[in-house]
């Protein structure tokens, strides 16, 4: 077994205690990576403590010949400076991520840069430690390099404390959309074993069994017990800490108190500045391996002695420090002024007017990065020291951090910051910031479903900016009210005014309201007109509305691609709401589609995150209800009770009429059809009040079904009307036509007819719809048919384009070239149900006409003659 | 409670294959976080009735998926036992 010094760090002797699977798996990645060319990320999750540093540390010392390595580490502040660890990264590697990087560029563009540069003959080692504390833009980075790992070289080591990221917290999100990558590995570092404890015990002659129960087996704190020489084996690792600093000299133990205020390391030229003599303790720090010098600093060993160090310092000297350090830091003799550190500093050390000139930069140069969430801290630190600024100034911090806090989705910081800067122009008079600030407010007051004031908000801002000179603000405001007439008199404004953000959103609201007359094109040149103002924020917001719009038109190919449009794009610029409405979107369209499996992971995913937007969430937890429902899996009724919870209070058909009609669905498919009566009647009247034609369809449809008959509102929509009227067959082909399978399969349930019941029920099996099978099966039985198949069948699964085994014959007599009638003929089938089975395997095949059948199921060797 | 319908019957042999098919369920159900408590299945092996513990229905399917079972109908369950009293 390796041994280990516990004088100095267990990271500089070499040879660590019961890592070497971990170091064994690391290596094998790295072999991977140099004999494959494609890239891996392995991630390593530990408790604070836990040797993930050092584990990293020791892989790269002994990797240093064979492999480049490159390290960055995320800075323990509470608003970290954007890229701080690719901007180390940048200075190790030079060239165009340098200059990107010190220029500010985007995620996007660090990243293009990074994989240029990383690409190379031999494979690089990039480790990110510290990972729990990134910043937002660095995060944005490590998500988009994952992404595209398999084409670069590259190691990526990332560590992380699985400890601290709570449930929303942006690190989850981004490794929960890794979850499924063949190219990552994830392990995490264990405590130590009762054996290691008691070996590095023993030439101490420390108690083995106490220091254990004492430590749990975290390396850090056995260590620095163990260091501290103690009789008594330390309660904490505090006391540990303590207990060991205590033994330094005073210079020694003053020198530690000055690295310990100024995170993540004292650049040697810092401490010059601000240690004074103490300065000469810095060796005895070094030597007793409670500092480490880095290439760019002195640093502790651990973040957990600095912590306890720092919390130990008395409250006069911290200031006195910080001050220090805020002044030194603003003169760096190389580099540039770190804005974020600065307003770190100027916030510790009291000093409200730093604050307020470094805060704001600060947040300003976060903003460009993408890193909102940073920016919208440093926004509300900025606001902890405005009391004495200009009422208008803080309501212009107000509006920046309203909208920093918007675009992250925390929807109730934006609306407390929007509504107070709201009352700061009433009370300073200025009308047109108040309308601005009015629409504002409209605007996110609507996403946690506030909609009587965001109307009020709305009709407000109309009437205060209807008495100034028409402006920008008029446009937007006369726009949200989404009416035909409203959006073309803010159109034709913003045309006269030549404000291209007003235009671009009137015009897109517009199509999308005439979506069927062309409107799809003009959002995609809207889309591209955004793109080319350099807009990203409008360019998100058009598909986020766009996309709702092509499902609802049954434009799913269209809808798709805009989904995953909005998707990358979002995730590249940060915009994490907008991304957020694409991806419960996604769910949407792809239940619609009879893709069941993703929709379930596609609504899992969005649930993960914990927002304050209520729309998405309604979405995901309809659509995992419906999964589960359908598939007669237990566990949908909380999920639709949650949604009908979250709906039921905004009355807009959009957002509660889906609720409904799932929830009426699901009783229909437990038999209940009272609770279908009880689930749909408020939505209903909604419904009929707005005119709003699905849920209109799909609430009377189920209401229908479950033997209630009501008059059935002209303002109906289709194929929802004619199956009312009993034109199931038309319903059908709709379904089928635009690819609804679920749909199509409950449309034919209608019908009396045997064959069609029986298409009905095969598509029910191989959807896996167990509930709507038994019921459909149940009236097949009651018109005597005999031998109905139990479950999906065997083949559907084996066969990739999920045929089933009586489509798989049609299709080898379509591809032996024989018309629906002859096919009927040799099956003994109607010609008719020939027609389905043929329009089924087109859309399964995704292809136009039986030719490119012929050829695509060629190409699957789905034909005997190939299998 | 996971039901599950096998066309061709289930036999799991009671020897070093049979026990590896069978460790080799359980490697794959970790992934999902799905543990695989017990089974009961039907002398002809045509049925089984199989105990699990997991985060949700898609994890016990998505387990199922990767291990070429069929899934016939899954029940959420709790344990009552016929010698409990108090």
């Amino acid at each position: 077994m390796a041994q280990v010094s516990v004088d100095r760090s267990m990271a500089t002797t070499g040879g660590l205690l019961e890592r070497a699977e971990e170091l064994a798996a690391l290596d094998e990645r790295l072999d991977a990576v140099k004999t494959t060319g494609s890239g891996q990320v392995v991630l390593i999750r530990g408790e604070a403590g836990a040797g993930k540093t050092a584990l990293i540390r020791e892989f790269c010392d002994a990797r240093a010949g064979s492999a480049r390595i490159v390290r960055g580490a995320c800075e323990p502040l509470f608003t970290p400076r954007p890229l701080g660890p690719l901007i180390e990264i940048a200075e190790e590697l030079g060239g165009d991520l340098f200059t990107l990087v010190e220029r500010g560029a985007k995620p996007y563009e660090v990243v293009a840069a990074l994989a240029q540069e990383l690409d190379g003959p031999s494979p690089v080692v990039c480790v990110l430690d510290d990972l729990h504390w990134a910043d937002e833009a660095t995060l944005d980075v490590f998500r988009l390099l994952a992404r595209r790992i398999e084409s670069v070289p590259v190691l990526v080591v990332a560590g992380y404390r699985g400890d601290e990221i709570d449930v929303a917290a942006p690190l989850q999100i981004v490794l929960g959309e890794l979850a499924t990558s063949p190219a990552i590995t994830r392990m995490k570092l264990s405590p130590l074993s009762p054996a290691a404890v008691a070996e590095l015990a023993e030439p101490h002659e420390a108690d083995a069994d106490e220091l254990y129960a004492k430590t749990a087996g975290n390396p850090f704190f056995v260590v620095e017990a163990l260091a501290g020489g103690a009789a008594a084996i330390p309660e904490t690792v505090r006391d540990a800490v303590l207990a060991r600093a205590a033994r330094l000299s005073p210079a020694g133990r003053s020198l530690l108190e000055t690295v310990a205020v100024v995170p993540p390391q004292a650049e040697l030229w810092l401490l010059d500045a601000i240690a004074g003599p103490s300065v000469d303790g810095l060796e005895e720090c070094l030597a007793t391996g409670m500092l480490r010098s880095d290439p760019t600093g002195i640093a502790f060993r651990h973040e957990l002695a600095r912590l306890a160090i720092e919390d130990s310092i008395a409250p006069s000297r911290k200031l006195e420090l910080h001050r220090a350090a805020l002044a030194a830091l603003q003169e760096p003799p190389i580099g540039s002024v770190d804005h974020a550190r600065l307003a770190h500093h100027a916030e510790a050390a009291e000093d409200g007017k730093a604050v307020l000139l470094f805060a704001p930069a600060a947040a300003a140069r976060a903003s460009a990065l993408g890193a909102h969430r940073e920016a919208a801290a440093q926004y509300a630190r900025t606001l902890r020291f405005a009391a004495d600024l200009p009422a208008s100034d803080r309501a212009d911090l107000l509006h920046l951090r309203s909208q920093e806090c918007y675009v992250t989705d925390h929807i109730d910081e934006a609306i407390d910051a929007g509504q107070e800067e709201l009352e700061l122009r009433r009370s300073l008079g200025q009308l047109e910031q108040e309308g601005e600030a009015l629409n504002w407010l409209s605007h996110i007051l609507w996403c946690p479903g506030r909609t009587a004031e965001s109307r009020h908000a709305r009709e407000e801002a109309v009437a205060l900016l209807e008495t100034l000179p028409p402006g920008h603000e008029l446009a937007l405001a006369w726009m949200n009210s989404w009416s035909v007439p409203d959006v073309t008199r803010a159109l034709e404004l913003a045309m006269e005014l030549g404000d291209t953000d007003a235009a671009v959103r009137a015009l897109s609201v517009l199509s999308e309201i005439r979506f069927t007359e062309g409107g799809r094109q003009t959002i995609e040149q809207c889309v591209e007109l955004a793109r080319e103002a350099g807009l990203d924020e409008l360019e998100g917001w058009i598909y986020s509305h766009s996309v709702r719009q092509a499902i609802a038109m049954r434009q799913y190919d269209v809808a798709t691609a805009w989904a995953d449009a909005a998707i990358d794009l979002c995730s590249d610029r940060g915009l994490e709401l907008y991304r957020f409405y694409a991806l419960a979107d996604k769910a949407d369209l792809q239940l619609d589609q009879g893709r069941w499996t993703e929709a379930a992971e596609s609504a899992s995913a969005v649930l993960s995150i914990q927002r304050a937007s209520i729309l998405p969430r309604i979405q995901g937890l309809v659509v995992l209800g419906l999964v589960r429902a359908r598939r007669g899996d237990p566990g949908y009724e909380e999920l639709l009770d949650e949604a009908w919870a979250l709906g039921e209070p905004t009355g807009e058909p959009l957002r509660l009429g889906s609720v409904a009609a799932a929830r009426a669905e699901a009783a229909w498919l437990a038999g209940d059809h009272a609770s279908v009566a009880e689930a749909t009647e408020h939505a209903l009247a909604i419904a009929v009040d707005q005119r709003h034609a699905i849920s209109l369809g799909e609430l009377s449809l189920w209401r229908r079904r479950a033997g209630i008959s009501d008059e059935i509102s002209p303002d109906t929509g289709e194929p929802y009307a004619s199956q009312l009227a009993g034109d199931w067959r038309l319903a059908a082909a709709f379904w089928d036509d635009v690819g609804c399978p679920y749909e199509a399969a409950l449309a034919r349930a209608d019908s009396d007819d045997e064959a069609e019941l029986r298409a009905a029920l095969d598509e029910l099996n191989r959807l896996g719809a167990r509930p709507t099978a038994a019921i459909v099966a149940g009236r097949l039985r009651g018109q005597g048919a005999r031998g109905l198949p139990r479950g999906p069948r065997r083949a559907t699964r084996e066969n990739p384009a999920g045929l089933t085994s009586r489509q798989l014959e049609v299709l080898e007599l379509v591809a032996e070239g024989m018309r629906d009638s002859e096919i009927a003929v040799r099956l003994v089938l109607s010609e008719r149900t020939v027609g389905h089975h043929v329009s089924a395997i087109l859309r399964k095949l995704g292809v136009r006409n039986r030719g490119q059948a012929t050829a695509e199921a060629a190409r699957l060797g789905l034909l005997s003659q190939d299998r | 409670m996971v039901e599950r319908i096998f066309g061709g019957g289930l036999t799991v042999r009671s020897d070093p294959a049979g026990a590896e098919a069978c460790s080799a369920f359980v490697r794959r159900n970790v992934d999902e976080g799905v543990t695989w408590l017990q089974s009961y299945v039907s002398d002809d092996g045509s049925r089984s009735f199989c105990l699990y513990e997991g985060p949700s229905p898609e994890a016990i399917r998505k387990a199922a998926a990767a291990n070429d079972l069929p899934v016939d109908r899954i029940t959420e369950v709790s344990v009552l036992d016929p010698y409990f009293r108090r």
